[in-house]
C-alpha cells in the first residue's frame, strides 16, 4: 500500500473511532553514511525507517498519537488512542485543520533519482577525497574527528478528512570533514560539508576537505583579547545561526503570547534598511523546498523584514486563526510529533558589498568563525554567545582568537547591521551572506 | 543500595533464537563481534500553555539496531519491520562491513545478573494521562498565583517506558526496562516597559510517579515563577574576567561541559580531545574530584545496564585534581586495551552507540556556601544556568547564566541578566578556589547531544568559587 493510502485508511479509521477531523501525516526514509579514518571503513550505515502521527480533533479538543506499526492493528490502536487522548485535553476553539483555499500544492523541491543509485564504494570514494585533500592541505592537520559522505531519501504523505491530500519526496547528499590541526599542544577543530538536493550541485570532496583543513589551521596560536566595544563580523555560517535566532522572535504563536521582543513592533522599523528576512518555501533548488508545509498548506514567499522594515510573522492554520492571521505555510512536521512552527528556506537577501571589503572596513574589531551555546533570547532579547574567530587590524584579518563571548540586544543587534555581503549561498535551509554589526561587546581578558 | 535482580521471567523482546539467527547473521562474512539490540520505547506527553491543556499525545516506537564489528571497522544498520525476513536483511547489510565469508559458530547467551538503581514499579506507560494533565494544571496554577506579574505559563510532562535488549557474541545477554518522566515549567514575568524576564524549572528521574507527591508540581510552578520575577529590572551583566559563585546542583553543567565530554573516549582514541595523553597529570585545582555515576539512585542519567550490555558504573573520572580515567564504551575501550565503564549509550535503535556521561557530579569540599560568598570582595552569584556546549579540541566551554546577581563585599546584591560564562576545560578547572560542604544534584532535567544523539544525564556540584573566569555580558 502506497503511504498515501495508509494515511487516507487511517483517518478513516479515526473517524470511525469518532474523530471530528482527522489528519495522518507519514514518512518514509532511506538513510546511507560511510565515516572513513585514515583512508579506510570506519563506519557503514544502512537503514530504512517509517512512521505515521494521527492528529485528530474532536468537539474541539486535541489528540495525537504515533507508532512504526503500519499494519491494519496497529492502525486501529492509533485511532483508538489519539480519540481517547483528545478527550483529556482542553476545549480550544482554534483548533481545527486547514481546508478549503489554504490547502493545495506549489512545485515541489528538487527530487534527484542519481542519488538514489549512489553505491557505497561512491561514498567511501567520496570521504576518502576530503580526508586527503585536509591532510595535503596544511601539514599541522594530522587528525580527524570524522570525514564522512552519505545520502537520505526520504517520502512523505499526507491526508486529512478536510480535504488535504498530497504526496512529496525529497533527496539529499552530503559530504562533510573535521579536522584538528595541532601545534605547539594546542587542537583547533573545524568542519565544513555540503548538503544538496542535486548529486551534480554537490562541491567536490576535495573542496570540502581542503577547506575544513584551512578553518582548522587557521584557528592554530589562539588567544583571548581585552574585553572591549567594535565592530563584529559574522562569516555566513555565523549570520545564518544569528537570523535563525531571529526566526524564533517572528513566531506568530511566541508573539500572539506577547513573548517576543519583535511581538509589538510589526510595521515598524526593527532593522537596518540593509535587512531583507526571507521565509521561502518555493525556492528554486532549496534545502527545504517543499510543495506543501507539514499541514498541507501551500508553500509561498514571506517577506518577514523588508529594507528593514518587519512585515510579517509566520504561522500555521491553528495559531493564524488565533491571532485572526493567514498561515504563512510555515507548519513544520515529523510523524512523531504534532505540527509546530518553523521556517523553510529562511535567509537574508544578498546586499552589496563584497565580504573582504566589510572587513576591509574595519580597523579593529573580530571576525567571527565558530561559535558556541544557543545564544538568542527571543522572549527577552538579550544576546550572549561563545565566539572563536580572528581579530581584524587595520582592515586585515591579523591572528586567532578564542575564548571570548559575544553580547548585544537583538533589537540593537539587526539595527545595528551596517553591512551586509554579497556571499549568499545556500548551503542549507537557513542562509546568510556575511554582515557587520557596527558595535557589540567582545569579552575576554 | 544496589540490588541483584531476579532472572528476567517476562517474554523477550524478541524470541531468542530469532536473536541468536540475527548474530550468527551479521557474522557470516568474517566479523569479530556482533551485537543485537532491541528497543520498545512508549511514550506519553502533554502540554499546556495559555492556560490549557493544549494536547495529550502518545505513541509507541519498536525496533532493531544490529551492529557487526570486524577491527576498528563498524557495519550498522536498523529495522523497525520486526519480520524475521527484513531481520535478516537488515543483519546481512551489517555483516557487509566484512568481505570475506566465514561459517560462524554458534553463539550462547547468558542472561548478564543486573543490579537495579531504579526501581519503578509501575510503569509509567501504564499510569493514567489524567494524573499527568493534573500535574500540569496544578503547576500553572501555582505559577500563576505566585505574582501577577506572570503572565505567560508553559508547562510540559513527558515520560517514556524503554526497555531494551542487549545480546552479543561474547555471550551476553541483558534486558532492562528504563523508565524516564520530567515535569517542566517556563514562565514569562512582564515588568514596566516591555521588559519581560523568564524562569524555568522542573526535575524528574528513573522514578515511580508518586515521586510528584514530594517534587510537587505546585513547587515547579513556584519557582520558575520566582525566577521570571526576581530577574525584573535587572541591569546588565558586567563583561571580563571575574570572580564567580556557582550556586548547588544544575550549575554542574560545569563540568560536564569543561571536562566530561573531553574525557569521553572516542575523542581520547583520536587524539582529538586536549585531554588526551593526560592521564595522572594535574588538570584541575586540590579542590577538584570529579565522577561519573550510573549508580545514582533513580537518577535520571542512571543505567542498570549501558546500551551495549554493560553493568552502569560509578567512576571517579579526576581526583584531587589528577587526571584518572576516561568514559569507555565497548569497540573504543577495545581498541585501546582497556575495559568498558559502563558507558555505551545511545539514542534509540536507529544510533550506534557512543561513549557518554551518565551523571556527572563534583565530590563536596568543606566550606559552607555562606563562607564562600562572604570571601568574595566583587563577583557574581549565579543562581540558575541555561544550557551549555563545549569545542573538545580547544577545551572552550560555555555556559548560559539565567539567574545571577552581583556579589558585594561578601553580599549578594542586584540581580543581572544576559550573563554567560565562557572558558577553557582544564584552566578553569585550576581556578577553583573554594567548594562547598552543600553536594547537591540537578532536578532532572537534563538532555546530553552528541552527534545527533540526545541521551538523558544528570549533573550535581555543591557551592563553588572560581576566580578568573571571563564574563559575557553587555555591561561595564
Amino acid at each position: 500500500m502506497s503511504l498515501l493510502d495508509t494515511c487516507e485508511q487511517l483517518v478513516k479509521l479515526a473517524r470511525k473511532a469518532g474523530a471530528a477531523e482527522a489528519e495522518a501525516y507519514a514518512e518514509r526514509t532511506r538513510d546511507a553514511s560511510v565515516r572513513v579514518r585514515d583512508g579506510e571503513v570506519e563506519q557503514l550505515e544502512q537503514a530504512s525507517s517509517k512512521g505515521i502521527g494521527l492528529r485528530v480533533i474532536t468537539g474541539q479538543r486535541l489528540g495525537f498519537s504515533y507508532g512504526t506499526d503500519l499494519s491494519k492493528e496497529g492502525l486501529k490502536e492509533l485511532a483508538a488512542k489519539a480519540v481517547a487522548l483528545a478527550k483529556g485535553a482542553a476545549k480550544d476553539p482554534a483548533n481545527g485543520l486547514p481546508h478549503g483555499k489554504d490547502l493545495g500544492a506549489a512545485p515541489a523541491g528538487d527530487y534527484d533519482p542519481a542519488i538514489e543509485e549512489i553505491s557505497p564504494e561512491w561514498k567511501l570514494q567520496a570521504a576518502r577525497e576530503a580526508e586527503k585533500a585536509a591532510r595535503a592541505e596544511d601539514p599541522r592537520v594530522r587528525k580527524f574527528d570524522s570525514t564522512g559522505a552519505g545520502d537520505y531519501l526520504a517520502q512523505s504523505a499526507i491526508f486529512s478528512s478536510r480535504g488535504a491530500s498530497g504526496e512529496s519526496r525529497a533527496s539529499y547528499v552530503y559530504v562533510y570533514c573535521s579536522p584538528v590541526a595541532e601545534a605547539d599542544g594546542q587542537l583547533q577543530t573545524a568542519s565544513w560539508s555540503d548538503t544538496r538536493r542535486k548529486l551534480s550541485r554537490l562541491q567536490p570532496p576535495e573542496e570540502v576537505g581542503r577547506t575544513a583543513a584551512r578553518r582548522a589551521a587557521r584557528m592554530l596560536g589562539a588567544r583571548k583579547p581585552k574585553t572591549q566595544r567594535v565592530p563584529v563580523v559574522f562569516e555566513p555560517q555565523l549570520a545564518a545561526g544569528f537570523i535563525g535566532g531571529i526566526s524564533s522572535a517572528v513566531n506568530g504563536l511566541l508573539v500572539h503570547k506577547k513573548s517576543s521582543f519583535l511581538a509589538s513592533l510589526l510595521g515598524k522599523r526593527v532593522a537596518s534598511a540593509q535587512v531583507t528576512l526571507v521565509d521561502d518555501g518555493t525556492l528554486e533548488h532549496g534545502i527545504a523546498t517543499r510543495p506543501y508545509d507539514g499541514e498541507g498548506v501551500a508553500s509561498r514567499r514571506t517577506a518577514v523584514i523588508e529594507n528593514g522594515i518587519l512585515r510579517s510573522f509566520l504561522y500555521d492554520a491553528t495559531t493564524a486563526r488565533k491571532a485572526k492571521a493567514q498561515s504563512t505555510s510555515s507548519a513544520s512536521r515529523a510523524w512523531a510529533s504534532l505540527p509546530s512552527i518553523g521556517t523553510s528556506n529562511f535567509y537574508l537577501q544578498a546586499g552589496k558589498q563584497k565580504p573582504e571589503e566589510i572587513v576591509k572596513g574595519v580597523k579593529s574589531g573580530l571576525y567571527v568563525t565558530a561559535m558556541l551555546g544557543s545564544g538568542a533570547d527571543v522572549v527577552t532579547g538579550d544576546y550572549s554567545r561563545g565566539a572563536n574567530g580572528i581579530w581584524i587590524e587595520n582592515g586585515e584579518l591579523a591572528w586567532p582568537v578564542q575564548e571570548v563571548t559575544v553580547s548585544g540586544n537583538l533589537l540593537q543587534m539587526l539595527q545595528g547591521i551596517d553591512a551586509v555581503g554579497t556571499d549568499l549561498d545556500f548551503r542549507s535551509s537557513t542562509a546568510a551572506p556575511t554582515i557587520r554589526f557596527a558595535e557589540l561587546v567582545v569579552s575576554g581578558a | 543500595m544496589p540490588r541483584r535482580s531476579k532472572e528476567a521471567s517476562h517474554a523477550p523482546l524478541l524470541p531468542l533464537p530469532l536473536v541468536e539467527k540475527l548474530l550468527s547473521t551479521a557474522m557470516s562474512r568474517g566479523a569479530d563481534f556482533a551485537e543485537v539490540y532491541v528497543e520498545r520505547n512508549t511514550s506519553t506527553a502533554a502540554s499546556l500553555d495559555e492556560g490549557r491543556i493544549k494536547s495529550a499525545q502518545s505513541g509507541s516506537v519498536t525496533g532493531v539496531g544490529i551492529r557487526a564489528i570486524r577491527g576498528a571497522q563498524v557495519g550498522y544498520a536498523y529495522s523497525d519491520d520486526l519480520d524475521e525476513p527484513a531481520l535478516l536483511r537488515t543483519a546481512q547489510t551489517a555483516a557487509l562491513i566484512a568481505d570475506g565469508n566465514r561459517e560462524p559458530g554458534p553463539v550462547n547467551m547468558s542472561r548478564t545478573p543486573l543490579p537495579t538503581y531504579y526501581q519503578v514499579r509501575t510503569p509509567l506507560a501504564s499510569v493514567d494521562v489524567a494524573r499527568k494533565i493534573e500535574l500540569l494544571q496544578k503547576a500553572d496554577g501555582a505559577a500563576r498565583a505566585y505574582d501577577k506579574r506572570v503572565k505567560q505559563v508553559m508547562g510540559g510532562y513527558a515520560d517514556q517506558t524503554r526497555e531494551i535488549l542487549v545480546a552479543n557474541t561474547l555471550g551476553h545477554l541483558a534486558e532492562d526496562r528504563q523508565d524516564l518522566c520530567r515535569l517542566s515549567v517556563q514562565c514569562v514575568a512582564f515588568g514596566k516597559k516591555g521588559e519581560r524576564r523568564t524562569g524555568f524549572y522542573g526535575g524528574g528521574g528513573r522514578v515511580d510517579f508518586r515521586f510528584f507527591e514530594d517534587f510537587s508540581p505546585e513547587q515547579v510552578g513556584r519557582e520558575a515563577a520566582r525566577q521570571a520575577v526576581a530577574t525584573l529590572g535587572a541591569v546588565p551583566a558586567p563583561a571580563g574576567p571575574q570572580t564567580v559563585v556557582l550556586a548547588p546542583g544544575w550549575s554542574g553543567i560545569l563540568l560536564h561541559e569543561a571536562v566530561g565530554h573531553g574525557l569521553e573516549a572516542d575523542f581520547i582514541r583520536k587524539g582529538t580531545s586536549l585531554f588526551a595523553g593526560k592521564l595522572g597529570q594535574k588538570v584541575a585545582s586540590d579542590l577538584v574530584t570529579v565522577i561519573d555515576d550510573g549508580t545514582v539512585a533513580g537518577g535520571r542519567g542512571s543505567i542498570n545496564v549501558d546500551d551495549e550490555g554493560n553493568p552502569g558504573e560509578r567512576k571517579v573520572l579526576i581526583e584531587n585534581g589528577v587526571l584518572k580515567g576516561y568514559l569507555y564504551d565497548h569497540l573504543n575501550a577495545k581498541l585501546t586495551g582497556q575495559r568498558s565503564t559502563g558507558s555505551g549509550r545511545r539514542q534509540s535503535f536507529r544510533h550506534a552507540p557512543l561513549p557518554r556521561m551518565t551523571n556527572t557530579y563534583l565530590a563536596p569540599g568543606d566550606q559552607t556556601p555562606e563562607e564562600i560568598i562572604g570571601k568574595v570582595d566583587r563577583g557574581l552569584y549565579c543562581r540558575q544556568f541555561g544550557g551549555g556546549q563545549v569545542d573538545i579540541s580547544n577545551g572552550n566551554f560555555v555556559f548560559e547564566i539565567s539567574e545571577a546577581y552581583l556579589i558585594e563585599k561578601g553580599e549578594i546584591t542586584k540581580p543581572v541578566k544576559g550573563a554567560m560564562l565562557i572558558g577553557v576545560g582544564p584552566e578553569a578547572l585550576k581556578n577553583v578556589s573554594a567548594v562547598g560542604s552543600d553536594a547537591s544534584h540537578d532536578p532532572g532535567l537534563g538532555t546530553c547531544g552528541k552527534d545527533g544523539q540526545a541521551v538523558p544525564v544528570g549533573v550535581g556540584l555543591p557551592t563553588v568559587r572560581i576566580d578568573n573566569i571571563t564574563v559575557g555580558g553587555t555591561g561595564a
